[in-house]
């Protein structure tokens, strides 16, 4: 069915909805007004260039859409819909999961990049898929009006399933999908490097299909029945082709009397899914470290004034020397913009308050809860809350997610001298903090012993130069080495 | 608390923390009021009114006046009653600070390491201690590294308020307020001036049609606008001045007044003895007014945050409250103002700021040639120009030019500063006629409902098919 999208219209790149003339339902004239939306400087009315009848309103009143967005669909009564009902005559095309590569068995949904009822051009990125090895982008290898999704974000299928059609009128995607079963299968085409045999509308079976001896199921399938203790040969017909077991079909639990013997591995090595944790952790500092300019500059304080400052202030209440360092941190980066910057395109968004990300180690990873608006907590204040939201971490619930201008991570407790991190992003920076140890300290001249601490500071050259960095840290060593201003 | 700073920042700071009970002292190195009272928006006012009404009388035909004989400006008399409005305000503020019981240092303050302030006057020394210290210390016209530096010819905005004689031909460097303020006001006395300004318009913070506007009237009166151009060099042979253009054009002029903007005032006032650093000369604070070291605030032109004087003085308000253990931030909107004539005033976003933040906008744009009041009082050039947030219909801003705009701007200052819709706006009832009643119509120009315009322009196109 044909959309009606926003003509451009002087110089308007955008319109908001401001009144729709006709509603759902209603009868449509060519050149009769559907809707009036609203520029800049202009109202600009939009005439039908269809007869027919206005079957959906894509974008409701108050919302702004661009030129050349669809945003109504008119069945032109050159258009047979009675007829479709009964005998689906439109063009119906299958959007496959794509099988990319000869090891790819299945993919599973991360995104769908279009919604139902858009216009699908050939060449757009349409969904996102992630395999065992990679994600995707899938682009559209057909043009047309995507009808009916099938397969939610989120779920996995088998290679050359169809997770979506393309259809002018959505009658035609039941009738498609109805007579399947004998219909000869059409051309693989869409979404699709066209590789191997497409099977459409087979029929489960009862069973599990034994094929070489053992059930047929993916490798993907085996592995989670493995880790599951699940015996595949107990489960039935997989919803793969040709009956064939695919991850999504194996149980989350063994069901009852189908305990498999325990998975045989080769002597010594062990192999098992990476946790949720570790591929968050995995895929952000791949990013970070392959997209952000990292460097380092590294400074050494006399943290003898620091030192007895905490000693001091934890006679009084509960507080650690990282809450010092944070508080240092939240004071000196209000000084530097640049370090509550992130880059959002080619702009720079600057945060107006210091929400500082501390690094919290777990059993299989680390975490950053975030301390909010640190700049206008006291010492007291800061230790609080770092000890309430290492907790909360702890305990599942991570606080200030996405809302961090800068993280500090700290080694000190394991006696680490001098580490350098990576950039947690979209923060512009990180600071590495060293253990205060003693040494030998050399001061006009003279020595003693004394304590020093070392701080690394991994920034973001695209946002902060060597100099800004120096300064910062100079600004801070001036602090951590004059604590008391911070009582 | 000792407040650094006699400004309209600082002496509104000690009223507050008088009021509030607190023991206060205010330092002040020269003038009671400032930058705004001595060098700035009064002495600046009382100029242009003299210049203005110069103007006027020359166009009293227009009103049905002849005016017989030649009309001449007394510059040493304008100059005199400027002064003495200058002289009158500068005892309003010390009445008011002795009525809160404000102890007044003159003299010129510096830190000396924390809680410690030292007052130098006449070779004397005084030690004061605070626990709360407000740094109010302002700004100061900045120069041009490597131009001639003779007083005589090469000036600034604290000079040029205080000449003996004016100048035949001006060259003023810089088109911002100050600038064209200058400009405005020394034309209708006599001066030839040009302006150069490096950025493409006058006024180049402003809404863009509001410069453009400007640069129109200006050129009408024989105020000549160089744009987008920079000055190569400048040099100084006795008492003339000549200054060469990128593009090659050359200017003379026997004065030069450079209103290239303002710099903090901060580099001799000991901020390194409590470990305070500057950034571009700024002392950085937070929406608290409160720099990185405790008990130290910054307000005004010294903190880079918003150079106007009664953002100066909210600011002040805010460090004290806060000084004294009340919670408060600032998030007012502030209105800018422009004295010339025509006036300018706008306040809160432009349509090129809400464009940058990705808002779909409507704009709606009153003409003062449509306007009874503006006929009326022979002043009809100008508009008004609202923005509004096309999806939350949220009022974001109004730009004014024309007569007595800075008044009327205090009504989109209020209706702002109370998050109102547009709707809110164009459903208030603006008395007429009044010059105001514009902000109204071009409300509802914005919303497509204006009864006193021709219906909003409507475009009809076919919808495309996809």
């Amino acid at each position: 069915m044909p959309t009606i999208t926003l003509a451009a219209a002087a110089d308007m790149r955008a319109g908001t909805i401001r009144r729709w003339r006709k509603n759902r339902g209603d009868a449509v004239a060519k050149g009769e007004v559907l809707v009036e939306v609203e520029g800049e400087t202009a109202v600009v009315e939009v005439e039908s260039t269809l007869a027919g009848t206005l079957t959906e309103i894509l974008a409701g009143e108050g919302k702004t859409v661009a030129v050349g967005a669809a945003i109504a669909t008119v069945a032109s009564t050159d258009d047979k819909p009675a007829a479709i009902a009964v005998a689906p005559k439109g063009n119906v095309i299958p959007i496959l999961m794509p099988k990319a590569g000869q090891t790819m068995e299945e993919g599973t949904l991360v995104k769908w990049h279009v919604a139902i009822g858009a216009n699908v051009k050939k060449g757009d990125v349409i969904f996102e898929i992630e395999t065992d090895k990679a994600n995707m982008e899938v682009e559209a290898t057909d043009s047309g009006r995507l009808s009916r999704i099938v397969l939610p974000e989120g779920r996995a299928l088998a290679v050359l399933q169809p997770v979506a059609y393309l259809a002018d009128n959505d009658a035609d995607v039941d009738a498609f999908i109805a007579s399947q079963g004998v219909a000869p299968p059409p051309q693989p085409s869409p979404g699709v490097p066209g590789e191997g045999e497409t099977v459409y509308g087979t029929r489960h079976a009862a069973s599990a299909v034994v094929e070489n001896g053992r059930p047929k199921s993916s490798p993907a399938a085996r592995k989670i029945a493995a880790q599951r203790g699940i015996d595949l040969a107990a489960l039935s017909a997989g919803s793969g082709p040709g009956g064939r077991i695919i991850s999504t079909d194996v149980p989350l639990n063994v069901p009852p009397g189908k305990s498999a013997p325990a998975a045989t591995a080769p002597a010594g090595v062990t192999r098992k899914r990476m946790s949720q944790m570790r591929r968050a952790i995995a895929k952000n500092l791949l990013l970070s470290k392959q997209t952000i300019p990292h460097f380092y500059v590294r400074l050494t304080i006399d943290a003898d004034p620091l030192f007895a400052f905490y000693q001091a202030e934890k006679t009084r209440y509960p507080v650690s020397l990282n809450d010092v360092v944070v508080m240092a941190c939240a004071k000196t980066i209000m000084e530097f913009p640049a370090f509550r910057s992130r880059l959002e395109n080619e702009e720079i968004v600057e945060s107006p308050s210091a929400n500082i990300g501390v690094a919290v180690a777990m059993d299989d990873g680390l975490i950053v809860p975030v301390v909010m608006s640190a700049e206008r907590l006291s010492l007291r204040q800061i230790a609080g809350e770092t000890k309430r939201i290492a907790a909360a971490a702890k305990s599942g619930k991570i606080e200030g997610m996405g809302s961090g201008v800068f993280t500090i991570t700290n080694m000190g407790m394991f006696g680490v001298e001098e580490f350098g991190a990576i950039i947690n992003p979209p923060e512009a920076a990180i600071l590495a903090v060293g253990t205060a140890r003693e040494a030998v300290v050399v001061k006009d001249g003279a020595m003693r012993a004394g304590r020093v601490m070392t701080m690394t500071l991994s920034a973001d050259h695209r946002l902060i130069d060597g100099a800004t960095a120096a300064k910062f840290l100079a600004r801070l060593k001036l602090i951590l080495e004059s604590p008391s201003q911070l009582a | 608390m000792v407040v650094i700073g006699g400004g309209p920042g600082g002496y509104v700071a000690a009223l507050k923390a008088g009021q509030m009970g607190a023991n206060v002292a205010i330092v002040e190195k020269e003038f009671l009021g400032g930058t705004c009272l001595n060098y700035g928006c009064i002495p600046s006012k009382a100029l242009l009114a003299s210049a203005e009404l110069v103007h006027r009388v020359r166009h009293a035909a227009d009103l049905g006046i002849e005016v017989a004989g030649q009309v001449s400006a007394n510059w040493t008399q304008i100059q005199a009653r400027k002064d003495k409005i200058v002289q009158t305000l500068r005892g309003g503020i010390k009445g008011l600070l002795g009525a809160r019981k404000v102890t007044i240092y003159s003299g010129r303050a510096t830190l000396a390491g924390p809680g410690n302030v030292v007052v130098d006057s006449n070779g004397k020394s005084e030690s004061l201690t605070a626990s709360k210290i407000i740094l109010a210390v302002g700004s100061v016209p900045s120069r041009i590294g490597g131009w001639p530096t003779d007083p005589n010819v090469v000036c600034t905005s604290d000079e040029a308020l205080h000449w003996k004689t004016l100048p035949k031909k001006l060259l003023i460097v810089g088109g911002g307020a100050i600038g064209c303020e200058f400009a405005c006001m020394l034309q209708p006395l006599g001066v030839e001036v040009t302006i150069v300004e490096m950025l493409p318009r006058l006024l180049p913070n402003m809404d863009a049609q509001v410069g453009e506007l400007l640069a129109k009237i200006f050129a009408g009166r024989g105020i000549k606008s160089f744009v987008g151009a920079k000055i190569e060099n400048l040099s100084v042979n006795g008492p003339a001045a000549r200054a060469t253009l990128s593009d090659g054009t050359a200017l003379e002029a026997d004065r030069v007044l450079v209103a290239t903007g303002r710099r903090p005032n901060t580099a001799e006032i000991g901020l390194s003895s409590v470990n305070l650093i500057v950034d571009r000369g700024f002392v950085r604070v937070n929406d608290r007014m409160e720099t990185p070291v405790k008990d130290y605030y910054c307000i005004g032109d010294a903190n880079g945050r918003c150079q106007l004087a009664h953002a100066a003085s909210a600011q002040g308000v805010v460090a004290v409250e806060n000084a004294l253990g009340h919670g408060i931030a600032e998030d007012s909107a502030v209105p800018n103002c422009v004295y010339t004539f025509p006036e300018i005033a706008s306040v809160g976003m432009t349509a090129d700021e809400a464009r940058a933040k990705g808002r779909p906008i409507s704009i709606g744009f009153f003409p003062l040639s449509h306007l009874g009041k503006a006929m009326a009082v022979a002043d009809n050039e100008g508009f008004v120009k609202v923005i509004r947030d096309r999806e939350n219909g949220r009022f974001l801003g109004a730009h004014m030019i024309g007569h007595n705009v800075t008044e009327c701007i205090a009504s989109a200052t209020a209706l702002l500063h109370q998050k109102a819709s547009m709707a809110d706006v164009a459903q208030t009832i603006f008395a007429h006629p009044t010059i105001s009643e514009s902000l109204k119509e071009a409300a509802e120009d914005s919303l497509s409902i204006a009864l006193h315009l021709p219906p909003r322009k409507m475009l009809r196109v076919a919808g495309g098919v996809a």
